[in-house]
C-alpha cells in the first residue's frame, strides 16, 4: 500500500495511454447510462417525470454535487479520497446554525465553512506535506474533527433560530431553487480553475506524474494540500446549505456523504490514481448516481440496497479504470 | 534522530506503561482483577480484528470493512440460531466471514486496485447487506444463558473472549517469526516485485490475507452477537478507527513490511486500557473518538518523520533489519 505518488513514479508514460479510447467509452457509456434510467424511470413511475420530482432530485442532487466538484480535485491530484466529508459537513451544519444566536446567520455561515476549511488544511497539511496516507489521515482527522464538533455542541441536535435565512436557503431566484444556483455557481468555478487556469494544470500535473510535475517547479506539496482544503470549503458549504435547508443539524447529518461524492466522481470517469478528470464528468456521474437512487426509491426499494448498488458501482467503476488503463494500483 | 527511532521502536511499551499509569492516577481500583479482566474483554473484540490486520499490513494490504464484516457475521449468526441451532449458526458466521475475506482478496487481486479504495467500496456493500437483513433493527437470539456463560471469567481474568486473543496472537507470533509463509509476508509487503523474482507467490499471499483478515472479523462479530446476545447493524462502526490505531501503535506499518504479532498485543491493550479507563471516568463517546484519532494520527506522522529521514540519509533498513524476531525482542 504504497504511497500514490510512488507508484505514479514508475509509470511515466501513463498519462497518455488509452485515454482516448478511455475518453470515448466512458463519455458515450455514462450518456447511455443515464437515458436509461430516465427511460426506465418514465415508465416504471408515473411520478418520475414530473416536475415536481425532478425539481426534488435537483436539489438534493445540488447539495452532493457541491462536495462533488471539491472531492473531484481530490482524485485528480491523486489524493485518492476525503473520507473527512460527513464531519466537515457536520462542521458547516451545526455551527451555521448553533452560531446563529450569537453573531448573526451570515457571519456564522463564513466562519462554520472557514473552520471546515481548517479541517481541510490539517487534512492538506498531513497528505501533501508529511506524506501520510490519504485515507488514513483523512479518517483519522475526521473522527477528531467530528468529536470536536460534537462536543462543542454537547453532542446535541442544533436548531436553527432565524426564519430569515431559512427562507433564503429554501426560496427560488427566476424560479430555481437558491440552492441549485449556489450549486452551478460553484461546479462553474470548479470547472474554470481545474481546466483553465494554472492551479487545475498544476492539479492534473502533481496527479498525472508526481516527480515530473515536482521537477518542473510546481509546488507539488501545495497543490496536493490545495485540493483537501478546496473540498473542505465545499463540504462546509454545502453542510451550511444543508442545515438551513433543514433547519436542525445532529452531529452525524453528513454521514454516507463521502461516498456518493466519491462514487459520482469515479462513475463519472475520473481515475482513483489521479492526472485525468474533469468536474462536468464528475457531474455526470452524479446526475447517473442521482437519478438511479431517485428511480430506486420511487420503485420502493428501500435504502440499505441504495448503499449496496453504490458499493457495487464504486468497484465496478474503480475496476474499469483500472482494466481500461492497463495499470495497476497495488 | 537516533533517540526518535528508537522511541519509536520501543513506542508500544513506553506508551502502554504511560497509560496504565495515567488510568491507574485518575481511575480508583484500576489495578483490580475484574477492572482489568473487563478491559482484556473489551480489548479482545478490537485484538480479534487487529489479528488479521497486522498480517495485512505486513503485506502492504489494509481492510477497511472489517467493523461492516463484524456485524454482518454477528447478525447471521443470530440469526439462524432458530434454524440450525446455536453452534452450527456461530460456525456459518464465521464463515460469512471468510467468505467477505475471499471477496475482498479476489477483488484486490484480480482488479488490481487499491486496496484502501477497494475495502472502502466492499464496506459499504457488507455495511448495506447488515441493514438490508436485519431490516435496521437489532435482531435477539435464543438462548440468553449462553451470554451468561460467555461472560465468565476464569482465573479471575479471562473471559473466553480474551483468552482466544492471547492464544491466537501468541501463534501468529510465532507463525510470522519462526515459519516460512510467515517470513513470506513480510517480503512481499517490503518488496513486492522482489518477492516475486524470489519465487514468492504473492498474490496468493495477498488473497489469503485477505481471508484471513476477513474471517478474524467474522470470528469478532460472531462472539460479540453471542456475548451480547444480540446482532446489529451498526455494531463496529467505530471499529475501524480503534483497529487501525491499535496496530498502527503497536508499530506495525501502514507502508507494509514491518510489524509485530506482539507489538499489536500490545497496542491492543493499550487502546482496551483507555478505553475502560474512559468509560469509568464516564468521558462521552466523542471525546474518545477523538482520543482514538488523535493516537492513530500522532504516531503515523511520527513513523512517517522516522522513515523519511532513514530513507534521505541512505540508510533504507534492509529486509534483515526489519526481522520480525529482532523487532518482536524489542517489544
Amino acid at each position: 500500500m504504497s504511497d500514490a505518488a510512488m507508484e505514479i513514479s514508475v509509470n511515466p508514460d501513463r498519462f497518455t495511454r488509452g485515454s482516448k479510447l478511455v475518453d470515448a467509452l466512458s463519455k458515450a457509456g455514462l450518456a447511455f447510462a443515464i437515458l436509461a434510467v430516465v427511460l426506465y424511470g418514465s415508465v416504471v413511475s408515473p411520478a418520475f417525470f414530473t416536475s415536481g420530482n425532478l425539481l426534488n432530485v435537483l436539489t438534493s442532487m445540488s447539495i452532493v454535487g457541491i462536495v462533488v466538484v471539491g472531492m473531484t480535485f481530490v482524485l485528480v491530484v491523486g489524493g485518492l479520497a476525503d473520507l473527512s466529508v460527513p464531519a466537515t459537513i457536520a462542521c458547516g451544519a451545526i455551527l451555521s446554525l448553533g452560531l446563529q444566536p450569537m453573531i448573526g446567520p451570515l457571519p456564522a455561515f463564513v466562519l462554520a465553512v472557514g473552520l471546515a476549511g481548517l479541517i481541510g488544511l490539517l487534512n492538506g497539511v498531513l497528505v501533501g506535506y508529511v506524506g501520510i496516507n490519504p485515507i488514513i489521515a483523512t479518517l483519522g482527522i475526521g473522527t477528531i474533527g467530528l468529536g470536536i464538533v460534537q462536543a462543542a455542541v454537547g453532542g446535541v441536535i442544533v436548531y436553527g433560530s432565524n426564519p430569515a435565512s431559512a427562507e433564503f436557503a429554501k426560496g427560488r431566484l427566476f424560479g430555481i431553487p437558491v440552492v441549485v444556483l449556489i450549486f452551478l455557481v460553484i461546479a462553474l468555478i470548479g470547472h474554470f480553475v481545474l481546466s483553465r487556469s494554472f492551479w487545475g494544470r498544476w492539479t492534473l500535473a502533481t496527479g498525472g506524474n508526481y516527480s515530473a510535475a515536482e521537477a518542473s517547479a510546481v509546488p507539488v506539496q501545495a497543490v496536493k494540500a490545495g485540493a483537501f482544503v478546496i473540498t473542505a470549503l465545499t463540504a462546509g458549504i454545502s453542510g451550511g446549505l444543508l442545515g438551513l435547508t433543514l433547519q436542525s443539524a445532529r452531529p452525524l447529518i453528513g454521514a454516507g456523504y463521502e461516498f456518493s461524492a466519491i462514487t459520482a466522481v469515479v462513475v463519472g470517469g475520473v481515475s482513483i490514481i489521479g492526472g485525468f478528470g474533469s468536474v462536468p464528468r464528475a457531474i455526470a456521474g452524479l446526475i447517473f448516481v442521482q437519478l438511479l437512487t431517485n428511480v430506486m426509491v420511487l420503485d420502493g426499494v428501500r435504502t440499505p440496497i441504495q448503499g449496496f448498488v453504490l458499493g457495487i458501482l464504486i468497484v465496478g467503476a474503480v475496476g474499469m479504470d483500472a482494466a481500461l488503463r492497463k495499470r495497476g494500483v497495488a | 534522530m537516533r533517540f526518535l527511532s528508537l522511541a519509536s521502536q520501543h513506542r508500544v511499551v513506553i506508551i502502554l506503561g504511560l497509560t496504565l499509569i495515567i488510568s491507574a492516577l485518575v481511575v480508583p481500583g484500576y489495578f483490580s482483577a475484574s477492572t482489568l479482566g473487563l478491559g482484556l474483554d473489551r480489548a479482545a473484540t478490537i485484538g480479534l480484528i487487529a489479528i488479521g490486520l497486522t498480517v495485512l499490513l505486513i503485506a502492504g494490504q489494509i481492510d477497511l470493512s472489517g467493523g461492516a464484516v463484524f456485524a454482518l457475521a454477528g447478525i447471521i449468526s443470530v440469526i439462524l440460531q432458530r434454524e440450525i441451532g446455536i453452534l452450527p449458526a456461530a460456525i456459518v458466521g464465521i464463515l460469512v466471514g471468510t467468505v467477505a475475506g475471499a471477496i475482498n482478496g479476489a477483488l484486490v487481486v484480480g482488479l488490481k486496485v487499491n486496496s484502501l479504495v477497494l475495502t472502502l467500496a466492499t464496506m459499504l456493500i457488507f455495511r448495506s447487506l447488515a441493514h438490508w437483513i436485519t431490516n435496521s433493527q437489532p435482531v435477539s437470539g435464543t438462548d440468553i444463558m449462553l451470554s451468561l456463560a460467555l461472560a465468565k471469567t476464569y482465573l479471575d481474568i479471562f473471559t473466553i473472549r480474551s483468552a482466544l486473543f492471547i492464544v491466537l496472537i501468541v501463534l501468529l507470533h510465532v507463525w510470522l517469526t519462526r515459519t516460512i509463509p510467515g517470513r513470506n509476508v513480510f517480503a512481499v509487503g517490503s518488496n513486492p516485485a522482489a518477492a516475486k523474482e524470489s519465487g514468492i507467490a504473492s498474490d496468493r499471499i495477498v488473497f489469503f490475507g485477505f481471508v484471513f483478515a476477513g474471517t478474524l472479523a467474522g470470528l469478532a462479530g460472531v462472539l460479540q452477537s453471542l456475548v451480547t446476545n444480540t446482532g446489529s447493524p451498526v455494531f463496529g462502526s467505530e471499529l475501524t478507527v480503534a483497529v487501525i490505531a491499535a496496530v498502527v501503535v503497536g508499530g506495525t506499518r501502514l507502508e507494509g513490511g514491518r510489524g509485530s504479532a506482539l507489538g499489536t498485543l500490545g497496542g491492543v491493550l493499550t487502546i482496551g486500557s483507555l478505553t475502560i479507563a474512559m468509560e469509568f471516568q464516564s468521558v462521552p463517546a466523542y471525546v474518545q473518538q477523538v482520543v482514538s484519532g488523535l493516537i492513530l494520527i500522532l504516531l503515523v506522522v511520527l513513523d512517517r518523520a522516522v522513515t523519511t529521514k532513514g530513507r534521505a540519509s541512505g540508510t533504507r533498513p534492509a529486509l534483515i533489519s526489519d526481522n520480525p524476531i529482532t523487532q518482536g525482542g524489542t517489544t
